[in-house]
Parts: C-alpha cells; sequence; structure tokens
C-alpha cells in the first residue's frame, strides 16, 4: 500500500496536475459562487477538456472541481440569499440572517473550515472502506449487479427527490434513452429511426451538456440583468471565532460527516439530500431549534460539514461498483469509460495508483479550499457582479464547442440542444433533471445483468433470491420502495385494531 | 413554461404507449423468450403507469394551472429569450459548416448578447475576442477541427 501511495504522490507532484489543480479550483469556485451556475453543470462542460487528458489529470479536475463548487455555493448564501449550488439550500436562510445581524465574516469562516473537515471526513471514509467493498464485489455476479444497480434506480426516486412520481418519469425517459441503438442479446436496433449516429445510442457527453448546460442558460435568460445588494465582507476576520463555535459543535460535525458520508455512498442521493437530512438531523437533536431558520450558526455547522462529506462518500459506489453515488459520479462513470477504464472491483487490482491519487486528489483539494477559499471570499463582491448577460452567452459556446469535439460530429450540437430542451421543460414543470442522468447510466448496468442472469438461469427468475447477497439487496429494494408507506400502513392497522 | 400536471401526466402516458407500441415488431430470443423488446415494455408501462398517476394527482388536487400558459408567454421576456437562443443554435447548426466557426460563433455570441440588451459596441468586441479565444483553444491547442468556411485560420 505505501508503494502505491508514493507513486501516487509522485503522480500528483507533476507541474501539469498541479497546473489542473489550480485551474479546477478556480473554475470551481467561481462556478459555486455564481448563482445559477451547478457544480454539475460545471462537471458537464469539463467533460470535452478531459477528453484530452490522460485520466489521471481528467479524474483529479472532476474532484478538485467538486470539491471547491459546494463550498463556494456557500458564499452567495450568506451574502445574497441566493445558494450558488442546491447544495447550500438547506442552510441559506441562516446564513443570510446572520450576515443581516453583521456577522457574515463568521459565518463564511465557518462555511469553509466546515467544508474542508466535511471534505477530509469523505476522504478517510472513501480511503478506507472503498478498497473494502472492492474486495467484497469481487465475489458480486450479474444477479448481484442486477439488483445493486436497481437499488440504486429506486433510491433515486424514492430517497433523492421531494416528488417520486415525477423523479420516477424523468428516471423512465432516462432508462429510454439508455434503450436507444443496438440491444445488447441480439443487436438489433431501437428507436434509432434510421439514424446510424443512434445505433451506438444517445451519447451521454452531448446529453449531459444539454440537460445541465443549455437548460441552465435558457433558465438564467429571463434574469440576465439582476444585479444583486452585495454585503461586504472584510475577508481577513472571516476565521476569528470559528475555532470556539467549531468546538462547541465538535459533536454536531462529527454526526454530520457520518450523514454526508452515507448519503453519497448510498447510490442516487447527492451532497443536496445530505445537507437537507443532516439540517434535519441537527434541529432535532439541537437544544435551540427555534432560532433554525432565524440566523443559527448550528445548522450552518452540520449541513456545511455534510454536503462535503457526501462528495467523496459518492465515489465509493461509482469506483467499486460502477453505480454513480450521485449526478457528478455518473458523469466521472462516462469519463472513465471514455478513457478505455471499467469503473468496478477490478480497477482496484489493475490500476491501484490511479485510485490512490484520486483520495490524496480528495485531501489536496480539501487542504486547498481554505486558502483559495480565502480567495475566494475577499473577491465575492466582484465573482457577485459578473455581468451575467455576458457569462451566459459565452457558457453557450462553451456547451456548443464541447459538444461538438467528443466526436466532431453537428449531430451531438443538435442532440445537446434537444437535451437543453428537454431539461428546461422539466425543471420548469417541477421534474428533476438528475434522475435522467442516472438513468442513461444505470440502464445499461440493469439492463444487461438482467438479460445475462435470465439467459445463464433458464429463465428462472427465483435465482435472483436465492444467492445470499442477492437475496439481501433485493430486500433492501423493496425497503426502498416500501418504507415510506410504511407509517401510513401501520397507522392504519392500528386505527384498525382500536376501531375492532 | 408551466403545464398543469394532467397534461404532463397524459403526455408520459401517451409517450409511454408510443414507446410500448414501438417494440411490437421486435424479434424474440431462441424458444421465444422476450428479447430487445423486453427492457423497453416495462419502461413503457411504468411510463403510462407513472404518467396516469401524475394526472390523476392533477385532476384530485383541482390543478388550478392553465393547460399552458400560451396567452402569457408573449410577454415573459425570460421565455422570448430563450427562443432566442434556441433559434440562435438551430441557425449555428445549419450555417456553421458553410461560414465557419470564426464567423458564426462570433454572430451567434453577438446576436444574443444583444438581445440580453449589452451595448452593440461591447457585444461586438466581447463577440470577436471570446470567439476567438475558444477557437484557439479547442482548434489550435485541442486539434478540433473546427469548419473553417469562409475563413481559413
Amino acid at each position: 500500500m505505501i508503494d502505491h501511495i508514493w507513486t501516487a504522490l509522485v503522480m500528483l507532484s507533476s507541474w501539469n496536475l498541479m497546473l489542473t489543480i489550480a485551474i479546477c479550483s478556480v473554475y470551481g469556485l467561481f462556478v459555486g459562487a455564481v448563482p445559477g451556475l451547478t457544480a454539475t453543470m460545471a462537471a458537464a462542460l469539463l467533460v470535452p477538456f478531459t477528453f484530452f487528458m490522460d485520466p489521471l489529470p481528467a479524474l483529479v479536475a472532476i474532484v478538485t472541481m467538486e470539491a471547491m463548487a459546494i463550498f463556494a455555493g456557500d458564499i452567495p448564501a450568506a451574502l445574497v440569499r441566493i445558494p450558488g449550488t442546491p447544495s447550500s439550500a438547506a442552510y441559506t436562510d441562516d446564513s443570510y440572517e446572520l450576515t443581516k445581524q453583521g456577522k457574515a465574516e463568521l459565518v463564511l469562516g465557518v462555511d469553509v473550515i466546515t467544508s474542508a473537515i466535511g471534505g477530509l471526513m469523505g476522504a478517510v471514509v472513501l480511503m478506507t472502506s472503498a478498497p473494502l467493498l472492492a474486495e467484497v464485489a469481487l465475489k458480486f455476479t450479474s444477479f448481484e449487479y442486477f439488483w445493486l444497480a436497481a437499488l440504486g434506480l429506486s433510491a433515486t426516486v424514492m430517497i433523492a427527490s421531494t416528488d417520486p412520481l415525477k423523479a420516477g418519469l424523468a428516471l423512465f425517459v432516462g432508462l429510454f434513452f439508455s434503450c436507444v441503438g443496438l440491444d445488447i442479446t441480439l443487436g438489433y436496433p431501437r428507436f434509432t429511426f434510421g439514424s446510424t449516429e443512434l445505433l451506438n445510442g444517445v451519447d451521454f457527453i452531448p446529453a449531459m451538456i444539454g440537460l445541465f448546460g443549455v437548460s441552465e442558460i435558457l433558465r438564467n435568460m429571463g434574469s440576465s440583468h439582476l444585479q444583486y445588494p452585495i454585503t461586504a465582507v472584510k475577508a481577513e476576520k472571516i476565521f476569528s471565532g470559528v475555532a470556539k463555535t467549531l468546538w462547541k459543535y465538535k459533536r454536531n460535525m462529527v454526526r454530520a460527516g457520518g450523514i454526508g458520508v452515507f448519503i453519497g455512498i448510498l447510490p442516487g442521493a447527492g451532497a443536496d439530500i445530505a445537507a437537507w437530512i443532516a439540517y434535519a438531523a441537527s434541529k432535532r437533536f439541537s437544544k435551540e431549534p427555534e432560532l433554525f431558520g432565524k440566523g443559527a450558526i448550528e445548522p450552518i455547522v452540520d449541513a456545511g460539514t455534510a454536503n462535503n462529506a457526501c462528495l467523496a462518500g459518492d465515489w465509493v459506489p461509482a469506483l467499486v461498483f460502477g453505480i454513480p453515488g450521485d449526478s457528478i459520479t455518473a458523469i466521472v462513470i462516462g469519463v472513465l469509460f471514455m478513457k478505455g477504464l471499467r469503473p468496478g472491483p477490478m480497477i482496484f487490482e489493475q490500476q491501484p495508483e490511479l485510485i490512490y491519487a484520486v483520495y490524496i486528489s480528495f485531501i489536496i483539494a480539501n487542504i486547498l479550499m481554505v486558502p483559495f477559499g480565502y480567495l475566494a471570499i475577499k473577491v465575492s463582491g466582484k465573482l457577485l457582479k459578473v455581468p451575467r448577460n455576458i457569462l451566459m452567452p459565452a457558457i453557450l459556446m462553451f456547451c456548443i464547442v464541447g459538444s461538438f469535439a467528443i466526436n466532431n460530429s453537428f449531430f451531438d450540437v443538435g442532440l445537446m440542444l434537444a437535451m437543453g430542451i428537454l431539461g428546461y421543460f422539466f425543471e420548469n414543470n417541477g421534474i428533476p433533471v438528475a434522475p435522467i442522468v442516472l438513468g442513461m447510466v444505470l440502464g445499461p448496468i440493469v439492463e444487461q445483468n438482467f438479460m445475462v442472469s435470465m439467459i445463464k438461469s433458464e429463465w428462472d427468475l427465483t435465482q435472483f433470491f436465492t444467492r445470499p447477497t442477492a437475496a439481501i439487496l433485493a430486500l433492501l429494494t423493496i425497503l426502498t420502495w416500501v418504507a415510506p408507506f410504511l407509517p401510513v400502513i401501520v397507522r392504519r392497522l392500528r386505527g384498525g385494531n382500536a376501531s375492532a | 413554461m408551466k403545464i398543469s400536471d394532467t397534461v404532463v401526466g397524459a403526455g408520459f402516458l401517451a409517450a409511454g404507449a408510443l414507446i410500448i407500441a414501438g417494440t411490437m415488431h421486435y424479434p424474440p430470443l431462441d424458444g421465444g423468450y422476450p428479447g430487445p423488446s423486453l427492457f423497453p415494455r416495462i419502461l413503457g408501462g411504468l411510463m403510462v403507469a407513472f404518467g396516469g398517476l401524475v394526472g390523476l394527482k392533477g385532476l384530485r388536487t383541482g390543478d388550478t394551472t392553465e393547460e399552458v400558459e400560451w396567452l402569457l408567454l408573449h410577454k415573459s421576456t425570460g421565455f422570448i429569450n430563450a427562443v432566442f437562443v434556441l433559434v440562435g443554435v438551430a441557425a449555428y447548426i445549419l450555417f456553421v459548416e458553410r461560414l465557419g466557426f470564426l464567423l458564426m460563433g462570433a454572430l451567434l455570441l453577438f446576436v444574443v448578447m444583444w438581445r440580453l440588451k449589452v451595448p452593440p459596441l461591447k457585444a461586438l468586441l466581447v463577440a470577436v475576442v471570446f470567439n476567438t479565444l475558444v477557437h484557439f483553444l479547442f482548434a489550435k491547442i485541442m486539434r478540433v477541427p473546427l469548419p473553417l468556411g469562409l475563413v481559413w485560420w
């Protein structure tokens, strides 16, 4: 292991990787700090660049960017009451109320330190749990992989969304896209409508850029002249009083870190969900729950730790099983395939240096978050003044060229545009877009493992439940669907017994 | 562009039915077992079920959203700007091979910025400079064959 760590460190110490980390830190901070731009969009726009990189810089670029972006989302939340990314939404009201009370420096100081600590906690869990899980995963067959992917799909619908019906519809759309092209059993073309471009399926990258980039631009078209009333921040004072606050809430941080990592490991749920659940847990166990939403620092500590802890957790199922933890790791899986690497337990055997380098890059990104975060807070006033009527067309150009660059095809630019319209329409009607991505990634895993299992068991469905691990995963999947209805069923049963 | 849940649900219901109908001619596996059609049919069925439930929920809650707020759309600056962007990208796809990236990209940037009320001279300057930078980054450094069209650089 020491050898692998040393090799990984040598790989990471090259000048081009250092430069990649620095550029992606600035990119992530910018995207996070500008309201309306999300970390997922930033990851989708990074993909065309990663196409021309080696696997390690490509992965390090995404790790650094997402860590910085999730923290930077806290800056506009505190200063103008608009979360920079959805992951900061849970504690936006508390942050802004404290800013109005003249405590913006404390809020931002707590934000940056809890983000770094949360991120480091996540990195430790990733480093310790992923290799162990990879050994378990080596024993998995198509039956277990089918159930694992089914669990991911179920969690996407039932846990990661406020409206399971609409999340389900989005997921089915993603799964449908994954059906387009030659099928795996007979090589029969499905839903290609005579197009040769569609024989290989709906290309993941233009679809991502459309769903997260173009749709975001279209949504921002109505608010391109928005000017924010910005609170001036004395950046040199942001660390004053932070240590005392964090010491007071040290147990909260441990709990929130645990929640964040757990939600991350759960396939399908991302940093925004982790923040909301950590916020709810914080309120449940707080001595002052009545202050929540009115300017309490406690939920900022909790949710701010959880959303960054979640990021490394999201990489656990992505690296170990090839099942994305959230929409960004869905993109990561796409990047790995693009680089000829198949995520799964074998990557731990074949490319251990790469995996260790990813672990270490999480640690580096979270340590660098403190100085880079300080600088971002220092220039926050300027970041929030970036003219959106120039920024949005510029991003549009990157979307167009990025989509084209993957296959040098205008069909992909058209696909990006169509996906942009779809994403715009979905978001405007309360249908989440992230399940489409997860459906596109998980669809082939579910179908391939199901068909392989059925063919090798000669269409004996009981085989899906007779292997111990498969049975446990099946039970978990079924529980995911049934759990939300359990309280209602229990209440009805009790009501029935009482009336009897 | 908000549409009532009833209409959204009905749309998905119809889409699910179309998916199932589209698989009717798919060949089965040896022994008559379902092959390429199995997954799309399951998906189509789920889409019909979930679409139906969303539609029913919309009906039951007395969804007050207009079926489609068409009459208000022409007043929405955001919507008109969005349409502008879409038409602009479509025009880019159609003409970029003939005119080249340097010209068509700058034109698209200028038109969208102008629509978003950036002063014309500033929009022109930003469009030309930024588009040239993008061209340099992708075409010269990353070797992406962006269409040359009329401008041979």
